[in-house]
């Protein structure tokens, strides 16, 4: 298995699990929905509206609205602004 | 049931509007702070268990620990405080529409509204900066701060100013590999810089602390280069690179391949004036401030009355202006109120007046590091998407304005740049950029994109709870 990309030092708060697609992935209390992504290397989020192309991440602070997901049914949620509870299920195109 | 006006409404929580909400408390004045994110604190203070051994850009160790300070004392002077809450828009006599954790949207009535909306990064898009595993510096850096995750293991990171050195620092500090530092500008910029900030001897230290750091690591920091392109198919792959001339041309034969899936860029920050534009307020113009920033007066009013902007969106230049004109803000506001009166205040003022020019002073060396030259704008190749949202190219901007789209609006208009979720924040001072660099016309003289409300996307579901009489 690949190893997540945590800092090792860091003292986690509890861990939690979400389903990214369907399958369970670890993240932590505190985690945003996109640095939970990004820790388990999921790097594509949604695909560009015109052109249909990959696309993920780009600012991290709510404001070019890249890293799009849908969270629980409701779609087109920044990832960067939500923060991950457990048994959060996650959407991503990663195809 | 619509929730009571309060005296102040301070939209961001970071260093200008924590400060600012401490300082009314204290003169018993209901306050209530707005802010998007799911915590206070803004950008620069991101709740970071101390372990995590990151450092924020210009900022000392000291001012971050006040800034916390701040923050903690917030909840016992009773401000009132609503995280996740987005300001969709202002109308006149300052009544604004919030939306609140994505379920309901309310409209306040303040007293005073003081804008802190702080600032975003800022880009010069190359073909393929839309593949994933291309990122901004600032996300990087926002990976390390709130959640103690390397975006990789290793990266490159490019773009132009002091903030790369910054993240790349942070990055090596917490255990990933910097392949190495990328920097557009020339080195002799910030030669220039070092001269100029003797009286800000912090500052100082810490600059040249990261450059000693990355050197003793090996991490080569080469300056007056490019990223050309990001190549892959559906994810970054590979990286090209250019030494540029001071002009801002890419030198034909010095091209380089580096291979890499991770590209953190920036190219400096850019003021949020959104909110102030919609509200009415003039923005001006000003490269030595970052470009577009909020007019204010010397008690940080802006041109519509009882409207008040504090931080980065009335010039770039950090933390700790940023904390320095919360202070000012509250204490107009506290003026204007009749709390306190106008000779008790005035030698108050006057010092704090003093810091502020000094921190402008600092602003205007570090904001030339980051200009970006026309003859950029005009190399960045047609197939180039300038707005991610709509996928529109450099391509699809020149044709529209070859057939007489001189302004930002007639591009957008013709080709839905700026259209997107994100509003045009991302794209729009590219678009300032190119139309300038095309048309050969001086920055000011290119009209800002509109900005209507709903500044931001609202489900209907919460538009729906808004009780408008």
């Amino acid at each position: 298995m690949v190893q997540d990309l945590r800092i090792p030092t860091i003292k986690r708060k509890d861990k939690l699990q979400i389903y990214v697609n369907g399958k369970p992935v670890t993240a932590y209390a505190g985690e945003t929905v996109f640095s939970a992504l990004q820790a388990s290397h999921y790097t594509k989020f949604n695909r560009s509206k015109k052109l249909a192309a990959p696309r993920g991440a780009l600012c991290g602070m709510g404001v070019c609205f890249g890293c799009q997901v849908s969270i629980n049914g409701v779609k087109s949620q920044r990832s960067c602004m939500t923060d991950v509870e457990d048994r959060m299920e996650v959407e991503i195109d990663e195809t | 049931m619509r929730p009571k006006d309060p005296d102040v409404l301070i939209v961001g929580s970071g260093f200008s509007g924590i400060v600012a909400a401490n300082v009314l408390a204290d003169h018993h004045l209901d306050v209530l702070l707005l802010d998007e994110n799911v915590h206070v604190g803004g950008q620069i203070l991101r709740s970071v268990p101390e372990r995590l051994g990151t450092q924020t850009a210009a900022v000392s160790d000291g001012v971050r620990r006040a800034g916390f300070r701040f923050i903690n004392n917030l909840q016992r002077k009773k401000v009132h405080i609503m995280n996740r809450a987005v300001a969709l828009g202002i109308y006149p006599n300052r009544e604004l529409l919030v939306e609140v954790e994505g379920k309901r949207v309310l409209v306040l009535r303040p007293k005073i509204v003081l804008f802190a909306t702080g600032a975003r990064e800022r880009f010069l898009p190359f073909p393929g900066w839309t593949l994933p595993g291309v990122i901004s510096t600032g996300a990087v850096q926002i990976l390390m701060k709130s959640s103690g995750v390397l975006f990789s293991r290793e990266i490159l990171i490019g773009g132009a100013g002091l903030f790369l050195l910054a993240v790349a620092h942070d990055f090596q500090k917490n255990g990933g590999k910097v392949m190495a530092v990328l920097d557009e500008t020339p080195m002799t910029n910030k030669l220039l810089l070092l001269t100029q900030l003797v009286h800000h001897f912090s500052k100082l230290t810490q600059g040249v602390g990261y450059i000693a750091h990355l050197a003793l690591a090996g991490v080569p920091i080469r300056y007056q280069t490019r990223i050309l392109e990001a190549r892959g198919d559906s994810q970054l792959k590979e990286v090209i690179t250019s030494k540029v001339d001071r002009s801002g041309s890419a030198t034909e034969g010095k091209k380089k391949a580096h291979e890499t899936g991770a590209l953190a860029v920036g190219y400096g920050f850019c003021p949020n004036i959104e909110l102030p534009q919609l509200a009415g307020c003039c923005i001006e113009y000003d490269e030595t401030k970052g470009g577009w920033v909020v007019k204010v007066s010397d008690q940080l009013e802006s041109t519509v009355e009882n409207v008040f902007a504090a931080g980065e969106i009335t010039g770039i230049a950090g933390a700790l202006k940023s904390l320095n004109e919360g202070r000012i803000a509250a204490l107009a506001i506290l003026r204007r109120l009749g709390k306190i009166s106008e000779k008790d205040s005035s030698s108050k003022f006057e010092r704090l007046g003093r810091e502020r020019r000094q921190h402008l002073q600092f602003g205007r060396c570090f904001n030339r590091l980051y200009s970006v030259p026309d003859e950029a704008f005009r190399q960045i190749p047609p197939e180039t998407i300038v707005c991610r949202c709509e996928d529109v190219t450099v391509g699809d901007v020149r044709r529209a304005i070859e057939q007489g789209c001189h302004t930002p609006g007639a591009v957008k208009k013709a080709t839905r740049i700026g259209m997107g979720p994100c509003q045009g924040r991302t794209c729009g001072p590219v678009l300032y950029g190119l139309i300038a660099a095309y048309i050969r016309r001086s920055p000011q003289e290119i009209p800002l994109l509109s900005v209507r409300s709903p500044t931001k996307p609202v489900s209907m579901s919460a538009l729906l709870t808004c009780d408008v009489p």
